[in-house]
């Protein structure tokens, strides 16, 4: 029997393999949804993986509106202010200048030159863990140790400061759960530090991003402190919840799902890679949990009415990418309710696409697949000691205890 | 008239596309999911992640490397050689065929 009935856009909770069914009548019935946003009114869902990557990579789709404060973001949560002064916010030329500076000090090479001290550091996070024995939160023993540690090392943060600038840094965390209060002072402490940090690095620079940005003034591009503090922010903040967020549910997917996990065993460094996108792609499928759909990233406004894939988007109206039907859509994923660490052809869209994907998208994939890689390679018995714990009053519900045994 | 490239991995395995003329050899492999060539910025010539070897005898089909992409391919994750393209800059026209080679990393 045909199954005629519309289906619904955002859906509730679903087991997995419904959820992937869902996803496959919805983008076969139509690209986008427009929703309304429990902020900032509507927007255009953007549901079909190849649609997602036109419109993404579309000129006339910008973020100034937001910026100016024209527009309200329309989202979840009213989008704090101190946000909309980021890079995410600005469209070309500015943005083309900012992010060019900053995308060489986060390039695929200078990357790879920060592998070594990954594994070295993964590996004295495991030392303390074993050292410790018994059960460990792989969240915070773990997970979000690696993310700040290579954080703190391009940003060039001493490691005299390393103590504080994580105190301060993890206030931004949803897992720390600390009150708008404490939040808003370690901020305003967290700035204070990265001004003075940058003015040293403007009269000595170091090999390091801070100094890349503070001395860029004297080449052809400038940039004043105002540019360079959000641009320190933004990574702190992108880069150390979301990180640790992937890192935990890729261990846990993988301790889930035994077939993968054996697989992974057999050769940790050869499929981290691999794997890594598959858990960007699925990870949070392949955890038991229902699945909900309905949402996306920081959205763009059209600027022109705009036809693409049979729907029009007129001037105006706002857009924004759904990575949980886009990395489901059939027709750019082989098969993809299957949970398989070595998928080789995986064009997920959870980094984002175009001018604004992911700034820090090769430094997270390293840490990932070095987190990954490195546990499993010490402790190739690890498993479940408990049930997982989730902070389920902030919007990314981040996990917050993973409990472990090896 | 189709153009058509010749995708070589680093593997020597081969795979030949149909491409419309006007689409850029990134584009071309990332609809028809070539392995080894992400192209994660759209061709805004800022991840360095569709970093190809052009195979000599086409290299000169192509304008040449701009200031910006000169400056990507510096941090593209395999070294670059004379003969490195980010394939977003390199666009087809009307039957041109072109053999190119994925380097062995890109991410």
């Amino acid at each position: 029997m045909t199954d005629t009935t519309t289906p619904v856009y955002p859906f509730g909770p679903l087991a997995a393999a419904e959820a992937v069914d869902h996803i496959r009548r919805l983008v076969n019935d139509r690209p986008m949804t427009k929703m309304t946003m429990p902020y900032g009114g509507d927007v255009w869902l953007i549901h079909r993986n190849r649609t997602a990557r036109t419109i993404l990579a579309d000129p006339r789709f910008v973020r100034a509106p937001f910026r100016t404060g024209e527009r309200q973001v329309p989202f979840f949560v009213p989008f704090p202010d101190f946000l909309r002064g980021t890079l995410q916010f600005e469209d070309p030329p500015q943005h083309t200048k900012l992010r060019k500076l900053v995308q060489k000090a986060i390039s695929p090479k200078r990357v790879a030159a920060m592998r070594d001290s990954a594994v070295a550091f993964a590996n004295q996070l495991i030392d303390d863990m074993t050292a410790r024995g018994g059960v460990r939160n792989l969240v915070t023993e773990y997970a979000m140790g690696l993310p700040i540690e290579m954080l703190s090392n391009l940003l060039g943060v001493p490691s005299a400061d390393r103590d504080k600038f994580e105190r301060w840094s993890a206030s931004t965390l949803a897992v720390a759960g600390k009150t708008d209060d404490e939040v808003t002072a370690d901020m305003a402490e967290l700035a204070a530090y990265m001004t003075d940090l940058i003015a040293r690095r403007r009269e000595q620079p170091q090999d390091d991003l801070l100094s890349v940005l503070a001395h860029a003034r004297d080449r052809d591009e400038t940039l004043t402190d105002a540019e360079i503090l959000p641009i320190a922010f933004i990574l702190i903040i992108g880069g150390f919840d979301n990180t640790a967020t992937f890192l935990a549910t890729g261990v846990l997917a993988l301790l889930c799902n035994d077939d993968q996990r054996a697989r992974f065993l057999t050769d940790p460094d050869g499929l981290a890679p691999t794997a890594t996108e598959e858990i960007l792609r699925h990870g949070s499928f392949a955890l038991g949990h229902p699945i909900g759909g309905g949402g996306g990233l920081v959205p763009f406004v059209a600027t022109a009415d705009v036809e693409v894939d049979g729907q029009l988007i007129a001037a105006g109206e706002a857009v924004s990418l759904d990575p949980t039907t886009a990395n489901h859509d059939p027709a750019a994923i082989d098969d993809p309710g299957r949970f398989d660490i070595t998928r080789k052809d995986n064009p997920h869209l959870m980094l984002s696409y175009g001018l604004h994907h992911c700034l820090g998208a090769p430094l997270a994939r390293m840490e990932l697949q070095v987190g990954l890689a490195e546990l499993f390679k010490r402790l190739p018995q690890l498993r479940l000691a408990g049930n997982p714990e989730y902070n389920r009053t902030v919007l990314t519900q981040p996990m917050t205890n993973l409990p472990v045994a090896w | 008239m189709n153009a058509k490239v010749f995708y070589t991995q680093p593997d020597g395995s081969e795979r030949i596309l149909e491409a419309t003329p006007g689409d850029s050899i990134m584009r071309t492999a990332v609809r028809n999911g070539v392995s080894g060539i992400v192209g994660q910025c759209g061709g805004s010539l800022s991840c360095a992640t569709c970093h190809v070897f052009v195979d000599d005898r086409d290299a000169g089909d192509f304008p040449p490397v701009s200031e910006d992409e000169d400056d990507m391919l510096d941090v593209a994750a395999t070294d670059r050689e004379d003969n490195s393209r980010l394939s977003c800059q390199l666009i087809l026209t009307d039957g041109q065929e072109v053999h190119v080679t994925i380097p062995a990393v890109q991410l």
